[in-house]
């Protein structure tokens, strides 16, 4: 039986639309709707989706930061729900690490690197400032800075570097759990290689489990064990990630693999079909009927805008929700 | 073979700032053909972007100015124009779309206004002929009841139909080369996938020449006919996009395309590039690569390479194959 460190089972976000003097609620935006996963020690799970898809608000949920609707995330076979505030802040918090996208908004320019990846050390433990010390150099190291970079600040590095700060700020703690919200796609092309190949090292090196967010299939392939598609806040295909890619069933995940694929100009010429789906991801306010794909679908049939697809199992590890299986 | 419409010689750019010369493009060449879409791919800082600009001669002097080379438009070396005769060229003969439609866009004028701005100045219309001029250009990019859409907003649109505004905005005055500067970045995917689709539709219907700037190696190959790669200021490999693909020469090119990730096939371990791009300001002495390069010798580190053609169309900057 695999090692399940955090599952989320039928997560639910709504925000509420409020208007005019009272702020009376008018509508609901669904951004997370009914979604359901499991995160395996050492494994790494993505989410995949355009955006708007719920991606984030999926991240945010599972670090806490946004209150959940409906639903409950388990962690270590424990139900969140039953947490006291500072059982929270003991025993969940500290096994959860995050990177952001953008390494330049995600550092207070005003703060040393010695502070910023001291930080999660001086609020979350006891330690002096000497094992302090000794911890952020560990962990810059790690990451592969060096030590004499402790006291630079955060303009003085570049993209790639500045990232390798973040996860060494991440990593701080000894996590279970990375939240990789894009960690690559701010940086350039050269340097992207460089910091996916660490994170997996250090997922090799220390058992780490990542909860990735990506719209690159081609990185998240590479990145991942196990891949959700996202569209419009709910999963509509799901499984290993190498099944998947190699025998995707879903309309929305064929276009997304087909738009992705290198396709170079003899493709063209021998007639191979790149599938362009028509129109954009309609509004998480005012959800199609049926299945949610169904007005961009080019396999969709007439019971398509009536009833909503469940996820169902088409697999050893391959769930799928459309009619069509 | 079409004609040549635009030729770019030796081009010179550097910015003069307080703490040195930034030589942001130094001495680049190439040429796009009628019809023909052209690539420009590199890192960021690789001088993409001020290629364009010295193309339509916008750079933000006085720190940026063209220092040597050429600029040939149809026969009229741009270079050599005044203001206002270069005026002439922009929008009505070369036209641009930028990166981010947030930031090209004005968010407090409706779209029919902004898109007739353009119609107003390119072509000497009385009042009356202007909307259908602003409709045909919303038709061209395929926008969706373009009657409606002529008094509404920015931000009423999605990031795809503001881009597609934007690429109206540049077909409006009918140009007959198009710069697009990472016109899908800012996209999702499947938007990404129909917008290039819309462009290589708009290209067969006007003939328009395309200078595509991106940096995703994927779009060149679903985009371009031809490509440059930069890197550091240079151009250090030319050739047909399928030969590109099939046989890179040099070792840059060939690091940065197995350094991406493949969806086809599970990669085991993705080629990492060592170090990262050098400063602009500081550059190494013999060729820009040799630093990060993992097959430089010796004479790398001493004398900077030619470009050399190696079959037709097909040129390398790089000592190794010479």
């Amino acid at each position: 039986m695999a090692d399940v460190l955090l599952e989320g089972c039928d997560l639910t976000k709504h925000y509420p639309i409020k208007k005019g003097f009272l702020q009376r609620t008018v509508g609901w935006v669904r951004a997370v709707d009914g979604i359901s996963f499991t995160i395996e020690r050492g494994k790494t799970l993505s989410l995949v989706g355009e955006s708007g898809a719920g991606k984030t608000t999926t991240a945010k949920a599972v670090l806490l930061q946004e209150k959940l609707t409906s639903g409950s995330i388990l962690f270590e076979g424990r139900d969140l729900r039953k947490f006291s505030r500072s059982q929270l802040a003991r025993e969940y918090r500290p096994s959860l690490g995050s990177v952001q996208q953008n390494p330049w908004s995600s550092m207070n320019p005003r703060m040393r690197v010695r502070d910023i990846v001291a930080e999660p050390l001086v609020v979350n433990t006891k330690k002096s400032k000497g094992q302090i010390r000794s911890r952020v150099v560990e962990l810059l190291e790690q990451v592969g800075l060096r030590a004499d970079h402790v006291d630079q600040y955060p303009h003085e590095f570049s993209g790639g570097q500045r990232q390798r700060i973040a996860v060494a700020r991440a990593l701080a703690l000894n996590p279970s759990l990375v939240i990789l919200d894009e960690p690559v796609s701010a940086l350039d092309v050269s340097i992207r290689a460089q910091i996916m190949n660490l994170l997996k090292d250090l997922q090799t090196k220390s058992n780490l489990s990542y909860l990735v967010i990506a719209h690159n299939l081609a990185t998240v392939r590479y990145m991942s064990h196990t891949v959700a598609i996202m569209y419009l806040g709910q999963i509509v295909e799901y499984g290993g990630a190498e099944e998947l890619f190699k025998r995707p069933l879903h309309p929305y995940t064929k276009a997304l693999i087909s738009a992705s694929l290198l396709r170079l100009p003899e493709d063209e010429e021998k007639g191979r079909k790149q599938i362009i789906l028509s129109g954009e991801m309609p509004s998480p306010l005012n959800p199609p009927p049926g299945c949610r794909f169904h007005t961009r679908c080019t396999e969709a049939a007439s019971t398509c805008s009536q009833e909503a697809p469940p996820l169902r199992k088409v697999g050893a590890n391959h769930y799928v929700a459309c009619l069509r299986f | 073979m079409s004609k040549v419409l635009l030729e770019v010689e030796d081009l010179h750019t550097f910015f003069f700032t307080r703490r040195g010369v930034v030589k942001a493009v130094d001495g680049i060449s190439f040429y796009v053909r009628e019809g023909e879409t052209f690539g420009l791919v590199g890192e960021s800082a690789c001088g993409k972007t001020v290629t364009a600009l010295s193309i339509l001669r916008l750079l933000p002097e006085p720190a940026g100015r063209i220092v040597a080379g050429k600029v040939v438009f149809d026969g009229t070396n741009l270079l050599e124009l005044d203001k206002k005769e270069m005026r002439a060229y922009r929008g009505r003969e070369i036209s641009m779309i930028l990166q981010d439609p947030m930031t090209s866009l004005n968010p407090v004028y409706s779209i029919g206004d902004q898109i007739a701005e353009a119609v107003r100045m390119r072509h000497d219309l009385p009042d009356n002929m202007v909307e259908p001029e602003v409709i045909s250009a919303l038709r061209l990019l395929k926008i969706p009841s373009p009657e409606t859409i002529l008094g509404e907003y920015p931000f009423q649109m999605s990031g795809g139909m503001r881009q597609r505004v934007v690429g109206a905005i540049a077909m409006s005055c009918r140009p007959r080369l198009l710069i697009a500067d990472e016109p899908t970045t800012a996209l999702d995917a499947t938007i990404q996938a129909q917008y290039l689709a819309l462009f290589k539709d708009v290209q067969k219907k006007t003939n328009i020449s395309i200078i595509f700037i991106t940096h995703d190696f994927g779009v060149v190959a679903n985009m371009c006919h031809r490509v440059g790669v930069m890197y550091a200021g240079k151009i250090v490999e030319t050739a047909t996009t399928s030969e590109l693909f099939k046989a890179p020469k040099h070792p840059y090119t060939v690091a940065m395309m197995d350094s991406v990730p493949r969806l086809d096939h599970k990669d085991k371990r993705l080629y990492s590039i060592k170090g990262q791009p050098p400063s602009l300001m500081n550059l190494p002495p013999g060729c820009r690569f040799y630093p990060r390069c993992s097959v430089a010798t010796d004479v790398c580190r001493k004398r900077e390479p030619h470009q050399v053609e190696i079959s037709d169309g097909h040129s390398v900057s790089c000592w190794r194959v010479q």
